[in-house]
């Protein structure tokens, strides 16, 4: 008996998800909106246990929220900028790593609790070059809401997010112009020295 | 009236001399201040910040002030005043700036705005008891941000050159005059200084988070300041519109593509030879001439100002006229 409840159970979510795929694309890949609503979901969700899991769990929780919705090494070569082909693979390979660890602990320090937060799809539209950007905004109560345009790029079948633009300010060019500045001014070591640092002390608190 | 001196010709003239002489000086001291003798690193000019060497050393000046003088007494002022207490001067300040927000407004030809903006202010004075409580918040009438930099920006005069001013903070060439009006279009301007200094304190209180996100998030601080800055004045001065351009420009294989190299090497430019001129002398000699060219792009921010001011009715006009069309 419980057995069947359990298959009626199965079948009806998998209708469930049928339609709910039917409206979005073909199987396989998600569609730019369902890779970003996927991820703000993921992360509100770890806003909610947040301070249960404290910040070594909320970073392995984002893990692979981050790095399946984020084109990570690619973002880590566009805010190098030309710099990139100087550097050597072995620098290259570290430069994506630590740039990725963190990506991944400025999220688990940042959004570190819940107070009633949420996420809202506004619209979606493509750009001239195949890419698409989705508008939407971070609704904090009591608070002006915060608008986070997301800008993703095709990879294989499904989409990437390669910039995230908070009220205007574009995180990647932002990023690009301290990490070249860095680069141009202290070198490769200093950078990723620095890198440390920040994780270091998101790690912290 | 400020308008009124800008048009005099002499008048802007003498500023000019003044103003670098102020700076000069200013330079001088700063350069006393840090006798480290570590000879600097080349860098690559940014487009937007020939005067980089120069503003460097005022970031890391005003960040010094912050530290030992700004946080501690804001600090002091934090722990002394009740939280609903530091909300409502907030508030109250804000309200006073709505005067300044609804004269861009019309300068701006955003008259619809004008009008919920004039409400704003006006149901906030009286029902929010002069401003005290934001009750406009709550019947939908959100808080715009306006001000003469951002009309300046409508009316086509170029941003100019990133500048960073003695205990002011991060500017452009252009929002030197803008601040200039803004202050004189401003009730608060015009109370006496204790309040002001309440105001001051208020605005250092609240800007706490941001400063400490700053600290967190910043690989090099002044870099980061310099950028979100930029950005985030033109997103307001294009409200918005200006993003998705902007996106596209950086999404691409930056090694491959001449992205990169574009955005690295403005040499080709004014600015750029400017920058590689100073960048060929001492490390001293090139602050002041640093300090020098950078009041000269402000005199001439000043001067363009003066001109589109000579013709703003015709302005209004033509971006209501645009605007009806769309």
């Amino acid at each position: 008996m419980v057995l069947k409840n359990m298959k009626l159970a199965f079948v009806f979510m998998f209708l469930l998800f049928g339609t709910v795929n039917a409206f979005a694309a073909d199987e396989g890949g998600a569609t730019a909106r369902q890779v970003v609503e996927k991820f703000q979901s993921d992360l509100i969700a770890v806003m909610k246990d947040g301070k249960k899991l404290g910040y070594a769990g909320r970073y392995e929780k984002l893990k692979d929220p981050v790095s399946n919705s984020h084109e990570l090494t690619k973002i880590a070569r566009i805010v190098v900028g030309k710099e990139w082909e100087k550097l050597s693979e072995e620098q290259q390979q570290k430069l994506a790593d630590v740039f990725s660890r963190l990506s991944i602990a400025s999220y688990a320090h940042n959004f570190k609790d819940y107070s009633g937060e949420s996420f809202v799809f506004d619209s979606e539209e493509e750009t001239t070059r195949g890419g698409v950007v989705v508008h939407s905004h971070f609704v904090v109560p009591d608070d002006k809401p915060v608008k986070f345009d997301y800008m993703l790029k095709e990879k294989g079948n499904s989409w990437r997010i390669i910039n995230i633009i908070a009220n205007g300010v574009s995180d990647l060019a932002l990023k690009r112009s301290e990490y070249t500045t860095i680069l141009q001014r202290e070198g490769f070591d200093a950078l990723i020295t620095k890198i440390n640092e920040k994780i270091d002390n998101y790690s912290k608190q | 009236m400020p308008m009124n001196r800008l048009h005099n010709g002499n008048r802007s003239v003498k500023m000019k001399q003044t103003f670098s002489g102020l700076l000069i000086g200013a330079a001088i001291a700063l350069s006393g201040c840090a006798t480290t003798g570590v000879v600097e690193q080349p860098t690559v000019a940014n487009k937007a910040d020939p005067y980089e060497n120069f503003n460097r050393k005022m970031f890391g000046f005003n960040d010094r002030v912050d530290n030992y003088v700004a946080e501690p007494i804001s600090n002091a002022y934090k722990w002394i005043t009740p939280q609903f207490m530091q909300t409502g001067v907030f508030n109250f300040f804000n309200n006073l700036k709505n005067v300044n927000v609804v004269i861009n407004d019309v300068l701006q030809a955003k008259f619809s705005q004008s009008a919920e903006d004039t409400g704003r202010f006006a149901i906030n004075s009286t029902v929010g008891l002069g401003g005290l409580f934001d009750v406009a918040k709550h019947v939908g009438l959100e808080q715009n941000e306006e001000d003469f930099d951002q009309t300046l920006a409508v009316w086509g005069v170029p941003q100019g050159s990133y500048l960073v001013l003695p205990l002011l903070g991060p500017s452009t060439s252009r929002g030197i005059p803008g601040a200039i009006f803004d202050t004189a279009a401003n009730p608060a301007s015009y109370i006496g200084m204790p309040v002001q200094l309440v105001s001051m304190l208020n605005t250092r209180a609240s800007a706490e988070g941001a400063l400490k996100f700053i600290d967190e998030a910043a690989l090099d601080p002044y870099v980061f300041t310099r950028e979100s800055f930029l950005q985030w004045r033109n997103n307001l001065a294009t409200d918005g519109k200006a993003e998705a351009t902007d996106v596209d420009g950086l999404d691409d294989e930056a090694p491959e593509g001449d992205k990169g190299a574009a955005s690295g090497h403005g040499s080709s430019d004014d600015a750029g030879n400017k920058a590689g001129f100073a960048l060929s002398m001492d490390a001293d000699t090139k602050d002041l001439v640093q300090a020098r060219y950078s009041f000269s792009s402000v005199a001439q921010s000043f001067d363009n100002t003066a001109k589109s001011f000579e013709d703003a009715g015709a302005k209004v006009d033509k971006l209501k006229k645009s605007k009806s069309r769309r």
